[in-house]
């Protein structure tokens, strides 16, 4: 009898101090910076001579830690600078480089990388880069060249390579819509109605809800940004002059007021009367860190 | 009653297929971590499926192939079963068309669960590109090519090994060395390697030419993304399945023959 209140009592104890630990852990673990929390992945080669048939396993499972993480932010979503602050985009980066290079086919990555090296860190080459290593592997996918295309054209002004880019994915996906995007980007217009359809493409496809939210509030900074665009153009029809700034929209009932930046930053007139924002659409210029964010892979890609 | 059948009824008797059935409750929870995916349900799908039936295949292989010589030697039903009118190179080859059968049976089942679960995904989910199924199937069933080749080397081992720890620990490193081989033979022939010296290169390339290459036998990515695969790639990958398990279960039968049973 006192044999078994001693193991009762054992156990008791034992499991008494295992639900006290478990609080603290959950917080020491959920407080853990994101290179830890991801582990230190070890380089590609390593994994691929270690794992060999493991690799898309490995890829999947980086980028799932990746997501997962992402997604864990969610709360900050509706605060642009507190975003910038909490994100490790380095790492992300990294990581993301690392999967491509255990399965170049993963078309998660490339989404993911277009989105957070794009429009989160303005990192425009290295996310060409990173997809066009992966249009050497999803040869038969219209996306990316979708993406390689907007990138020239709207961030690096690139018009003559983004028609390429245009014509391949026209050529993929057997849709007109891209060829005469192709035309369209040539002539530079409508830049704005090009980017809102763009990200009215990527929100129909998106299944996460993180990634919806953050789609979702890019999609607002560039309707904001067509809303003042439109404006100004009624501006110049009925006064036959350009207006010196956004006040004179207001001033003379063209906008009720001047449309928030979602992303923290302030619209503004150039010279030669285009809209424009101090945050260009980009999460760490638009809080106001002026830091620069490195999310350079250790090596750049290339073929095996 | 044959070795052949008396391995596989052991197989049963030690409840490994049971086992087995209980690990298939993972596949349950594969269509879940799917959906995780932002773009590739079905591919994750697949990944994950593939994976698994390789990660048990492994396991199936190292443990029934390291232990299955050792355990009749340590028991001592080799006595037994030698002083019947069968040679030892006889009741070997039986052990391992025992272990073999088992492995396909196993393979069977992994591959009837991948379609399934597959199936039900791609219902919900329907992929970007179609899914060629004698692709995915291609890919288990080279997958248990490399684990019947895995338990060649391990018999190979316990031919002349007295414990377990050779047969098992000798074919783990087989098969890291073997999934390995491939990208150091890459990477001596690419130009980033200039700097190592001929010996080295030398020595990596009989090592590269004797070591099974289980890259061959590695069709993941073709499966999962639906990629086209020649058919030619499958015969050459069984015909150096069929080649270098016939000349390692000869050797094994050969030094069998000469070892000296306490």
């Amino acid at each position: 009898m006192m044999r078994r209140l001693g193991i009762f009592a054992f156990f008791g104890v034992l499991l008494t101090l295992y639900v006290q630990l478990l609080g603290p852990v959950r917080q020491v673990m959920e407080q853990r910076p994101f290179v830890e929390k991801l582990g230190l992945i070890p380089h590609p080669q390593a994994l691929k001579l270690l794992f060999p048939d493991f690799r898309a396993l490995l890829g999947a499972t980086i980028l799932g830690r990746v997501t997962l993480y992402f997604g864990g932010l969610v709360e900050h979503f509706d605060d642009p600078r507190l975003l910038v602050k909490a994100v490790d985009y380095p790492a992300m980066s990294r990581a993301i480089h690392t999967a491509v290079k255990l399965d170049p086919y993963n078309m998660d990555a490339y989404y993911f990388g277009q989105a957070v090296l794009v429009w989160d860190v303005g990192k425009y080459r290295l996310a060409n880069e990173l997809l066009e290593y992966g249009m050497r592997y999803r040869n038969w996918d219209w996306q990316l060249p979708f993406f390689v295309g907007f990138n020239k054209a709207y961030f690096l002004g690139d018009l003559e390579g983004a028609a390429k880019m245009y014509m391949r994915a026209g050529e993929l996906s057997g849709a007109a819509m891209f060829k005469t995007l192709a035309g369209r980007y040539l002539q530079e217009v409508g830049k704005t109605e090009m980017a809102i359809g763009y990200l009215e493409t990527q929100l129909a496809g998106a299944r996460i809800a993180s990634v919806k939210k953050v789609l979702r509030l890019r999609l607002t900074a560039f309707k904001a940004l067509r809303q003042i665009e439109e404006a100004v153009d009624g501006y110049r029809r009925r006064y036959g002059e350009w207006p010196l700034g956004l006040e004179d929209l207001t001033a003379r009932g063209m906008l009720a007021e001047i449309p928030e930046d979602p992303y923290g930053g302030r619209f503004y007139l150039t010279e030669d009367h285009r809209v424009r924002t101090t945050s260009k659409f980009s999460l760490t210029l638009g809080a106001g860190k002026k830091k620069k964010v490195d999310v350079t892979p250790e090596e750049t890609l290339r073929d095996d | 009653m044959t070795l052949l059948g008396a391995t596989l009824k052991g197989i049963f008797r030690d409840r490994v297929f049971r086992g087995l059935l209980m690990v298939l409750v993972v596949f349950a929870a594969i269509p879940a971590v799917s959906t995780l995916s932002m773009r590739q349900v079905v591919s994750l799908c697949l990944t994950l499926c593939l994976s698994l039936s390789s990660l048990v295949l492994l396991v199936l292989a190292l443990f029934l192939g390291g232990t299955v010589l050792w355990r009749d030697l340590d028991r001592r039903y080799c006595h037994a079963l030698l002083s019947l009118p069968l040679s030892r190179e006889r009741y070997l080859w039986e052990r391992y068309a025992g272990i073999a059968l088992f492995l396909g049976l196993s393979a069977l089942v992994l591959g009837g669960m991948t379609w399934l679960v597959t199936s039900f995904v791609a219902a919900g989910y329907p992929p970007g590109r179609p899914i060629l199924w004698t692709v995915v199937f291609g890919c288990i069933a080279l997958d248990l090519l490399k684990c019947l080749l895995l338990v060649a080397f391990a018999f190979c081992f316990s031919a002349f090994s007295t414990s377990f720890f050779l047969p098992i620990f000798g074919t783990i490193a087989i098969y890291l060395v073997g999934g390995a081989s491939q990208g150091v033979h890459d990477y001596l022939r690419s130009s980033a390697a200039t700097d190592i010296s001929l010996a080295v290169r030398r020595l990596a390339d009989s090592l590269y030419y004797l070591l099974p290459n289980f890259s061959l036998f590695d069709i993941k990515l073709y499966a999962i993304y639906g990629l086209p695969l020649q058919t030619s790639q499958l015969l050459l990958s069984g015909g150096y399945f069929l080649v270098y398990t016939l000349l390692l279960l000869g050797l094994s039968g050969w030094i069998f023959a000469r070892r000296q049973i306490p």
